[in-house]
């Protein structure tokens, strides 16, 4: 049978009820005398209705002088503590730039969502923000898990996502900006560093899902090329917290560096472990991607004391905006509050945000308007200049290698020359994120 | 119809009444969009009908049958995974092109489709699998739990171990199944000719006509004879045995039905929330599914879907509104204690209660049998 033009149903308007015919339509009709009523407008399609899409186009983003945006990270459950302080930094983000006159006189009025640190309701609440409360971006997100949650939503309704954590990179998506590190942000740097001051041998040591994986991927890449060896590479359960037999495994290989990309809870346990097994960060450091203040601060300095971690920015960074930060966040949050390598690009990315939406017409003001705008947008941040990149929506970076001090801060030891280019595939060089989409080479 | 009429013990007026309100609350649920033109929303109630949904199954076998299921959420997150595989296979890996490897499997270095993902190229197939999975599973352990006359605390612990093992296998072998971030990306359901967008009132209406089939299957299982000797079970196991009814079967039965209709709650789950994920099968959400049982009244299957729909409900909106962002867990957690303190029959109990004093004496509670205490007591000490 022929495709016919949709048929619509006269005693019910809206454009909603369109019955989109197709070549079984035969026995959909057949059955249409009894499942008329519900199920007949049950077989209403959007996607045959594009029209339901385009209803949004003329809705005005920025209306009576403010433009909404969502909040959208935990402040209870499992990571509560971690995004509560993401929360806070593009929360200040936002009262300073209200404060200071908002964007081209109109206010941000943000909307804060809790999703309990669970991702179904990362997915619920992201459709609230985007079909209920007309959000024109979302600031979002802290593990993989939730994003990828969110992810659909962004696509579908071709909103934008701002992305502040460090990931595992092998994403080309549209519809997220991405202003933390991808894998050779990090380590680029940080490894050839570790090999010249250490030695060769690398323990790999992960948390069980996609993102250590990832980093260890490229992590091996590099290694290879130096010549260094990996003797043992290990992933434990997430919130796992009993490390007797890898620290056992540890002292039997006697590697140069222990390569950590262990997440949360694990991080301090690790650490406190390491501490207790009597090992000595002079010979044998932890050298981690994903030790933050945060968690120095959770395991106490003397734990942390002598260990690694390359990141873009740390909270005792020298320059006039970090220390502008650093005070406004005690100022506003509390004097024994700390900033991290996380928390940061959750407060530059809404001054992004701003300078991308100032270019905009009132009128203009929709999330890919937004978007196209951001796109090799620069400014200073706290950690140094940086940029969207046009092709990938990732952000180039300054990334620097610092050592963990008993008082629980930071010591910078080597800051990057120049900004360092998002490469997100980074570890698979036959493929490249381009603004056209994900491309083989 | 009438084979329930049969069937009933209790007088024909109380089952009729059981019925109109089962009636009102489908009709209620099915002419719902027709006041509300707004995706957003209907997305979000179809998502707390499949709540609903798997919280009735699981009255099934609590409240009806004793059995109380700790690991519930195990037959909702294998459901919930039949579909997600179905659908991503559906989709075109962004990394491989048409017809190449799920996304995830690039990721982890998988170079061929593992065999238990090929008979999910079939959405038939991966539909029979969403109910038949958690079916078999059911058996299996209620073969050994209820053969070995294994009853009350017990069931609960063996369940919500068994949750936790899947759960741990799941994130686990995340070469095949997407670990920890679940399963995501995946194409829209589409069968019959329908396509199914989880914004549309064609997912809301499969949500709602599923969930009306099962609540009235569900009762019509109630209202048999199997359902009056699963009640039996229920109060007194060894009665019923002395009787000659082979105890383990029913059992057996309430659970695989329970197991079904959860099964079916997963694989619309999927639909409305557009991914699949480790917390789909978590602890947390089994818990959940408990505490929306005992609030709706583990004794009604429809106290028990409202009792979800209400408590998911209430948690979205607390949890949304400015005054209560930070205190919302806990004044759910009061209310709970509230509800377990004052209502021990929930919220069905209450409005049991009410009726009887609108209408005077003369009327019993709607579901039948006393009520019994969270876990029987009498089952207990069996060994």
């Amino acid at each position: 049978m022929a495709k016919q033009p949709p048929f619509r149903f006269p005693h019910l308007d809206g454009g909603f009820f369109v019955f989109v015919q197709r070549e079984e339509n035969e026995m959909a009709m057949k059955r249409r005398d009894f499942m008329k009523g519900a199920a007949a407008v049950g077989a209403a399609s959007v996607v045959g209705t594009p029209h339901l899409w385009f209803k949004n186009a003329g809705l005005a983003y920025a209306g009576q002088g403010e433009i909404k945006v969502g909040v959208l990270f935990s402040l209870t459950g499992t990571t509560g503590i971690i995004e509560e302080s993401l929360n806070k930094a593009t929360i200040l983000a936002i009262e300073e730039i209200n404060d200071a006159g908002g964007i081209n006189g109109m206010r941000i009025v943000p909307v804060v969502e809790d999703p309990a640190s669970d991702p179904a309701t990362f997915a619920a609440k992201a459709r609230k923000l985007v079909l209920g409360d007309k959000c024109v971006s979302v600031f979002g997100s802290y593990t993989s898990a939730s994003r990828k949650a969110v992810l659909p939503v962004f696509e579908k309704r071709n909103n934008l996502y701002w992305y502040p954590t460090l990931y595992e990179g092998r994403e080309c998506s549209k519809n997220v900006i991405y202003t933390g590190a991808v894998p050779n942000q990090q380590q680029d740097e940080f490894i050839p560093w570790l090999v010249k001051n250490f030695g060769k041998k690398f323990y790999l040591i992960g948390s069980n899902y996609i993102y250590p994986k990832e980093e260890n991927n490229y992590c091996k890449k590099l290694l290879e090329k130096l010549g260094a060896e990996v003797v043992n590479e290990e992933y434990v359960p997430l919130g796992h917290s009993e490390f007797s037999s890898v620290i056992n495994k540890i002292k039997s290989t006697q590697p140069n560096v222990i390569f950590s990309t262990v997440v949360g809870d694990s991080v301090v346990a690790l650490h406190r472990q390491y501490r207790a097994a009597g090992l000595d960060p002079e010979k044998m450091p932890m050298a981690s991607l994903t030790t933050s203040e945060n968690e120095v601060a959770a395991m106490g300095g003397d734990a942390a004391a002598g260990h690694f971690t390359s990141a873009p920015y740390f909270m005792v960074h020298k320059s006039p905006e970090n220390e502008r930060f650093v005070e406004a966040y005690k100022a506003r949050w509390g004097a024994d509050k700390v900033t991290h390598f996380v928390s940061e690009p959750s407060y530059f990315q809404v001054y992004l945000f701003k300078q991308a939406v100032e270019k905009l017409a009132p009128s203009d003001i929709t999330p890919p308007n937004i978007r196209e705008a951001v796109k090799g947008e620069e400014m200073t941040a706290p950690q140094g200049r940086v940029r969207i990149e046009r092709e990938n929506l990732h952000t180039w970076l300054w990334p620097k290698i610092a050592v963990a001090k008993s008082d629980g801060q930071f010591e910078v030891l080597q800051d990057s020359k120049e900004w360092v280019q998002p490469v997100p595939y980074a570890a698979y060089p036959d493929q490249v994120c381009r603004e056209s989409g994900l491309e083989k080479v | 119809m009438f084979e329930i009429f049969r069937n009933m013990t209790a007088s024909r007026r109380q089952t009729l009444v059981q019925v109109l309100t089962y009636m009102l609350f489908c009709a209620a649920i099915l002419i719902f969009p027709l006041f509300l033109d707004n995706d957003f929303l209907l997305n979000r109630y179809a998502r707390y009908l499949v709540l609903g949904m798997v919280t009735m199954a699981l009255s099934l076998s609590w409240g009806y049958a004793g059995i109380l299921n700790l690991g519930q959420a195990l037959s909702f997150g294998l459901g919930s995974y039949a579909m997600a595989m179905a659908l991503k296979l559906r989709t075109v890996p962004v990394h491989t092109g048409a017809g190449g490897l799920p996304d995830f499997m690039v990721w982890n270095n998988v170079e061929k489709l593992p065999w238990f993902w090929e008979p999910f190229y079939s959405l038939g197939l991966a539909i029979l699998a969403g109910i038949f999975v958690p079916v078999i599973l059911a058996v299996v352990l209620g073969w050994f739990m209820f053969r070995g006359r294994i009853t009350g605390v017990f069931v609960a612990i063996i369940t919500l171990a068994n949750l936790v093992v899947v759960n741990l296998l799941i994130i686990d072998q995340q070469r095949f199944t997407g670990g920890f971030n679940g399963i995501t990306d995946l194409a829209q359901l589409e069968f019959f000719g329908f396509e199914f967008d989880a914004y549309s009132k064609s997912t809301y209406y499969l949500v709602a006509i599923s969930l009306s089939l099962c609540l009235f299957g569900a009762l019509a299982l109630t209202k048999s004879k199997a359902g009056l000797i699963l009640q039996a079970i229920r109060d007194h196991e060894e009665r019923v045995r002395f009787f000659g009814y082979d105890v383990a079967v029913y059992q057996i039965m309430a659970m695989s039905v329970s197991a079904a209709i959860a099964g079916i709650a997963g694989m619309l789950y999927t639909v409305v929330m557009e991914f699949a994920s480790p917390t789909f099968l978590s602890v947390p959400l089994s818990l959940s599914i408990v505490v929306w049982c005992a609030v709706g009244g583990r004794q009604s299957l429809l106290g028990a879907t409202i009792g979800a729909i209400v408590v998911a409900g209430m948690q979205g909106a607390l949890s949304e509104s400015e005054a209560f962002l930070d205190t919302w867990m806990l004044i759910m957690g009061a209310i709970f204690v509230l509800v377990v303190l004052f209502l021990p029959n929930g919220l069905a109990g209450l409005i049991d209660m009410l009726a009887r004093k609108a209408f005077g004496r003369g009327r019993h509670r709607k579901s039948d049998g006393p009520a019994s205490d969270i876990i029987p007591t009498e089952t207990a000490k069996s060994p």
